[in-house]
């Protein structure tokens, strides 16, 4: 069995951002399903709050799992999360709502769950990893993956049905009118930008805050503010495929919230610090 | 307690009841894909599995450095296995995608070229910076001689550290876990781009070249998820850094294999249920 490096000193313990998380990403994603019954599109910026929820809960599931010093980097912890739940991801698009609720989202959870929960089996035991934290933590990062997916298919697409992933349209080429399914989320490969817009928020905070110097909140606060990064990306995808309004809110949201998230990261990054120096950029000399 | 003493302690030690349970789970899953899918979702499933199994075995082969490679304290490339692993295996997804219209052979050599040409490059433009830039001989610090050309390697190595850039095997080493890593990758997007063409017009009930976009993107992105799962497991198993085919911790592949097969399976089997109809 291997040795735990670091230990959580204070702050809020693991199962209670896991569940925090879990519910309010659950929640946002439901909250993008307001599209449909009001026939708009401009709630289409929860989904973008529905992944950051998810990142934040990922990241601290990537704390909790590289304190054991797994030996293979930061980033790979993110890279299987977002891997296993694409895969889950795009299955659980396919199932339609039920009496009207999607379940798309519920579906997404499980199906990843179990993936997760089998590759954590397979690395604890046929690979012999033998960490605790190895089974839950997969588990709960291939949930994040799935969930943070669709929550860029919602900000980006405006909803997150197989269907509304890959629409034909009839767009005009130099063969005259031609459909295609290219200008879709799926069909364009618009997922494969977000996959990494993901991946990188989700490995990037721990990597960036490890040490011991460690402290909870700037982690969570460096996560939500990498994950506002992202949105405004995906907001800026979002204007070809929701009217332009729409997009309009979810970039303020994401210009907002990162601005805000961004200061907050600054000035907790000063509270730990041992000292700081506001270096200004470089002087013109005059007459040297 | 110290960073370098708490380092995982998993050995190459097989654990014989979890390898049973692993191979069950694989007899299981291609069990359900019968079921679901008896033809063409099966003969998928079965390339995917092998795809996912030269993956996890290719990656063994790359000399993997790690931070101590970046100070040159350790031999091979300075970054992580899932890293590598990744940019070898997309470098040969892309190279193999363009060929995927010429059939399987030529596609999935074509990936492998691809990637072991990345790996090459790689390997020799790391040493380039390790003997021009750094001022470092390669050197092995798990053998006495270099396997292929007998060389020795012990007066070249510094005192304190594990060998240092890249020696002549673990150079051929990391071509050949390119051209594995890059021919495992386009194997698995050639047979899902077949079963989606095959299964998606019929589906969505359009012609086939107005949903081509959604085959192929979906066979990508599933081939690069399966890719990311398969590298990170076999970083998993390798723990660290490994030298090449010469490192004593090339021994463990046998538990990647069944690793790989089993989340490959896994996998391979959820991206043949979306074109399942339900």
């Amino acid at each position: 069995m291997s040795v735990k490096i670091e230990v959580i000193e204070g702050g809020i313990p693991h199962q209670k951002i896991m569940i925090g998380g879990l519910v309010s990403t659950l929640v946002c994603l439901y909250l993008t399903y307001l599209n449909v019954l009001t026939k708009t599109e401009m709630f289409a910026f929860f989904g973008g709050l529905a992944m950051i929820t998810a990142l934040i809960w990922g990241s601290h599931t990537i704390k909790v799992l590289c304190s054991y010093g797994i030996g293979t980097g930061v980033p790979s912890a993110g890279m299987i999360a977002f891997g296993s739940g694409v895969i889950a991801m795009l299955l659980a698009t396919k199932f339609a709502p039920v009496m009207g609720i999607p379940t798309a989202p519920i579906v997404a959870l499980v199906l990843a769950a179990v993936i997760g929960f089998i590759l954590g089996y397979i690395s604890n035991n046929i690979l012999n990893m033998k960490i605790p934290a190895m089974v839950q933590a997969l588990t709960e990062m291939a949930v994040v993956g799935a969930l943070s997916l669709m929550g860029f298919a919602a900000l980006i697409t405006g909803g997150f049905s197989f269907a509304g992933l890959t629409p034909i349209k009839i767009v005009v080429t130099s063969q005259g009118l031609v459909p295609t399914s290219q200008y879709s989320f799926l069909g364009g490969g618009l997922i494969a930008v977000a996959f990494l817009l993901g991946a990188i928020a989700i490995q990037h905070p721990f990597n960036a805050c490890l040490g011991p110097g460690w402290k909870q909140d700037r982690m969570l606060m460096l996560t939500a503010e990498c994950g506002f990064l992202s949105m405004i990306v995906a907001a800026f995808m979002s204007f070809a495929f929701i009217s332009t309004g729409s997009a309009m809110i979810s970039l303020l949201v994401a210009i907002l919230g990162w601005a805000y998230t961004y200061n907050q990261y600054i000035c907790l990054s000063k509270r730990d610090a041992a000292s700081w120096l506001d270096a200004k950029p470089i002087p013109e000399m005059e007459g040297h | 307690m110290s960073a370098v003493a708490a380092k995982p302690q998993a050995g190459g030690a097989m654990n014989p009841t979890a390898m049973a349970v692993g191979v069950v789970m694989l007899v299981i899953i291609l069990a359900l894909c019968w079921y679901v899918s008896p033809g063409a979702g099966l003969m998928a499933l079965v390339g995917v599995i092998i795809g996912g199994v030269l993956i996890g075995f290719g990656t063994h082969f790359v000399p993997v450095g790690g931070a101590p490679a970046a100070m040159g304290q350790a031999p091979g490339i300075a970054t992580g296995v899932a890293m590598l692993a990744a940019g070898a295996g997309l470098a040969g997804l892309f190279g193999g995608a363009w060929a995927a219209e010429q059939g399987l052979v030529i596609a999935t050599l074509t990936g492998g070229v691809g990637g072991g040409l990345m790996m090459a490059i790689t390997c020799m433009m790391v040493n380039f910076v390790y003997v021009f830039g750094m001022g470092i001989p390669a050197a092995s610090g798990k053998v006495a001689n270099d396997p292929i050309t007998g060389d020795s390697q012990k007066e070249f190595k510094s005192q304190g550290t594990e060998g240092h850039g890249l020696p002549f095997v673990s150079f051929v080493g990391g071509v050949i876990g390119g051209f594995l890593g890059g021919a495992g990758g386009t194997l698995i997007y050639y047979q899902l781009l077949k079963l989606y063409e095959a299964t998606l017009p019929t589906m969505i009930g359009v012609p086939l070249v107005q949903v081509m976009p959604i085959a192929i993107a979906a066979a990508g992105m599933f081939a690069v998820g399966l890719f990311l799962v398969n590298a990170v497991l076999t970083a998993y198993n390798i723990t660290g850094t490994i030298e090449g085919p010469h490192d004593p911790k090339f021994k463990r592949w046998p538990r990647a294999i069944v690793a790989s097969a089993v989340a490959s399976a896994l996998c391979g089997l959820v991206a043949i249920l979306i074109v399942v109809p339900m």
